[in-house]
């Protein structure tokens, strides 16, 4: 068995991300008419966006100027049609374009989410390699203490307990909002400065506990596993030292599964980082769609949910891709292992 | 010359739920250097316990509770974790029986070498890598530079058992454990396995210590034999005596049941009986169940019989005119 030649293994990988691509075009289409469908079925905006004394004819007008006076496909075509050529419509509420609306809400979402998913990712595979690698000791004991109440404990309970001790009694971080920014390429970050760092640290860490006590499982599971293989007692019969094998075989071989729900939490952290961001009134999307159906902001439910979608179906695509960076397996083209 | 290890009644017993399993119960033999010796013995028998015993890999709940490993005037038994990896790949180093399952599937043959290089010193990549390929093409594979790019599965079978075999070499190491490395592999495949490990223990004066369940394999490559069974030695000498002239029943059986001494068409012979749990061994002679020459006395503990360098534990052995 000769591996494949490197133009041949490009073709083999060009092949598959066309091939995702064109089904994630599939999965965008559908879900794009079921969010459209399921929002105009919630209820009819008009009622909210007209106020009740106004006349007849203010009222015609209006039903016309949004369309609403035509039958469902021809709404839903309309709305495609403007979909693909980047027209997400207008908000009903705010009266600007939906995509600069969500648009200038987004990096808040996306710096929070990034921060509790690495978090929970970069403490929780170390603790879970360890209590795996250690399961009867005492430390590995709380390690899995931690991780429990980590699934157990409701966000917000935990978010409003770190308000509580971190801002209001001992002072030392800030309650809520994003604090200054910094602007890069015209958007602006609470990351990049240690002030704005200090807004990001109690919201990101609420955020991540859920996700640490997830990583701490899929890691000690998996490193148990590894562990009792032949593959860790050829590695040590050559002398290599316990941290070596941990860092180098285990840490890869237990990778897979990891990238995994770390891509999956990022896309619903993403998208539904809501309870987070209302305690910490961080002004990201979670809280945007959270006003949005409040006030029936139609195209606003409606974009907000086509971008989740595609975030998951981009993020999927960039997990799967990394699956054939880690498991050399993988890359042969289509050919079982 | 002294010999390169001296065991003496190594005891090595898993402390499980169930009670303790006597993996190894009282296993005393020498090894010079150079020498191959060939340690058979059924599923069971604590052949491969043994074998990891040497290398203080015994995993918990096993542990070795008593006796002496002396390799090269050291004592292992009791040594540190840390002293123990210092000689773990550099002076002592062990084969496994299925490559596909040793060999870590998502790193490079390059990678995984360069880490058992590096373990022993500050060796810089790139010296590293030079060290695996020059040691691959010495166990004949070909075109070894280029390969220490490619990953295990895209090795056949007996290239990754060569391959296992290269990071075994790497150090140049006294002794290497070779437990069962041939038994997952094509009958052809091994014979080739076993001639280029006999070569190059020869050539480097490594001695070897070949674990198997088969006295066929065994015989051909081996200078001593061992032949274990429930724990024990039952009986060890060097290979062609041992093979001609058989003195316990046990030993007899497996040669009886090797398919070469059955007549075509004839059913092939077979030891009565299977091996007995070590959770709850009877006193006595532990084979006795299923020795056709057992009688009373085998009820009580047979002894230790050297005769030259031949060694024995029978109460009726095979061959002397009792």
């Amino acid at each position: 068995m000769r591996p494949l030649s490197m133009p041949r293994y490009c073709i083999a990988m060009l092949g598959f991300i066309i091939q995702r691509l064109l089904q994630s075009a599939g999965v965008m289409l559908a879900m794009s008419a079921l969010v459209f469908v399921g929002v105009y079925a919630i209820g009819n905006p008009i009622d909210v966006l007209i106020s009740p004394d106004a006349t007849q004819d203010i009222r015609e007008d209006t039903i016309r100027r949004y369309g609403l006076d035509l039958p469902l496909w021809q709404q839903y075509f309309a709305f495609l049609g403007r979909l693909l050529s980047g027209d997400f419509g207008r908000s009903f509420v705010f009266d600007i374009p939906v995509l600069e609306l969500v648009l200038a809400r987004l990096p808040a979402t996306l710096e929070l989410a990034l921060a509790s998913v690495l978090i929970g990712a970069f403490i929780g595979i170390p603790l879970g390699i360890y209590a795996g690698y250690r399961p009867d000791a005492v430390s590995s004991r709380a390690i899995m203490a931690v991780s429990v109440l980590g699934f157990s404990v409701p966000t917000f309970w935990v978010g409003l307990l770190l308000i509580l001790t971190f801002a209001v009694n001992l002072g030392w971080l800030p309650a809520g909002d994003r604090g200054p920014l910094v602007e890069v390429f015209g958007i602006g970050w609470s990351f990049l400065s240690l002030e704005g760092l200090s807004y990001l640290v109690l919201p990101a860490l609420n955020l991540s506990l859920f996700k640490l006590a997830m990583m701490i499982r899929l890691a000690r599971a998996g490193t148990r596993e590894i562990m009792l293989t032949d593959t860790v007692k050829f590695a040590r019969a050559a002398g290599l030292s316990e941290f070596t094998i941990l860092r180098r075989h285990v840490l890869r071989l237990i990778s897979i599964p990891l990238v995994t729900v770390f891509g999956l939490e990022f896309a619903s952290t993403l998208a539904f980082a809501v309870v987070t961001e209302t305690i910490f009134s961080w002004p990201g999307v979670g809280k945007l769609i959270i006003d949005s159906i409040t006030s029936l902001d139609r195209p606003v439910m409606v974009a907000y949910l086509v971008l989740v979608a595609f975030f998951f179906v981009v993020i999927n695509l960039v997990v799967d891709l990394s699956y054939a960076l880690l498991d050399p397996r993988l890359r042969r083209g289509g050919r079982a292992a | 010359m002294s010999a390169l290890l001296e065991v003496r009644d190594l005891r090595t017993h898993f402390f499980t739920r169930a009670g303790v399993v006597r993996a190894v119960e009282g296993v005393s033999f020498s090894l010079a250097r150079g020498e191959i010796l060939g340690l058979v013995g059924e599923s069971g028998s604590g052949k491969s316990v043994t074998g990891f015993s040497l290398i203080g890999l015994v995993d918990p709940p096993g542990r070795i509770v008593s006796g002496s490993i002396r390799f090269d005037g050291q004592e292992l038994v009791g040594l540190a974790q840390g002293d123990m990896r210092k000689l773990r790949g550099k002076r002592i180093a062990m084969v496994f029986q299925d490559p596909a399952a040793t060999l870590n599937p998502v790193l490079t043959i390059g990678q995984q070498m360069a880490l058992a290089v590096r373990a022993h010193g500050g060796a810089g990549e790139a010296a590293a890598r030079d060290l695996a390929a020059r040691t691959l093409t010495r166990v004949g594979i070909p075109d070894a530079a280029a390969r220490l790019d490619a990953y295990p599965h895209e090795f056949s079978g007996g290239m990754r058992q060569r391959v296992a075999i290269a990071t075994a070499l790497l150090h140049g190491p006294d002794l290497i454990i070779a437990d069962e490395p041939t038994t997952a592999l094509d009958v052809s495949i091994q014979a080739q396995i076993l001639a280029e490990m006999q070569k190059l223990a020869r050539e480097t004066g490594t001695a070897l210590v070949w674990i198997s369940h088969d006295l066929a394999t065994v015989s051909s490559l081996a200078d001593r034999l061992l032949v274990m069974y429930a724990g024990r030695i039952v009986e060890s000498g060097r290979v062609g005596e041992v093979l001609r002239d058989p003195r316990h029943h046990y030993t007899r059986g497996l040669l009886d049941s090797l398919p070469a001494t059955a007549l075509p068409g004839e059913k092939l012979n077979q030891i009565p009986g299977t091996t007995p749990s070590l959770l709850s061994l009877p006193p006595g002679c532990p084979f006795a169940p299923r020795c056709p020459r057992a009688d009373a006395v085998c009820a009580t503990d047979p002894p230790d019989v050297a005769m030259g360098d031949r060694l024995f534990r029978c109460h009726h052995p095979l061959g002397l005119a009792a």
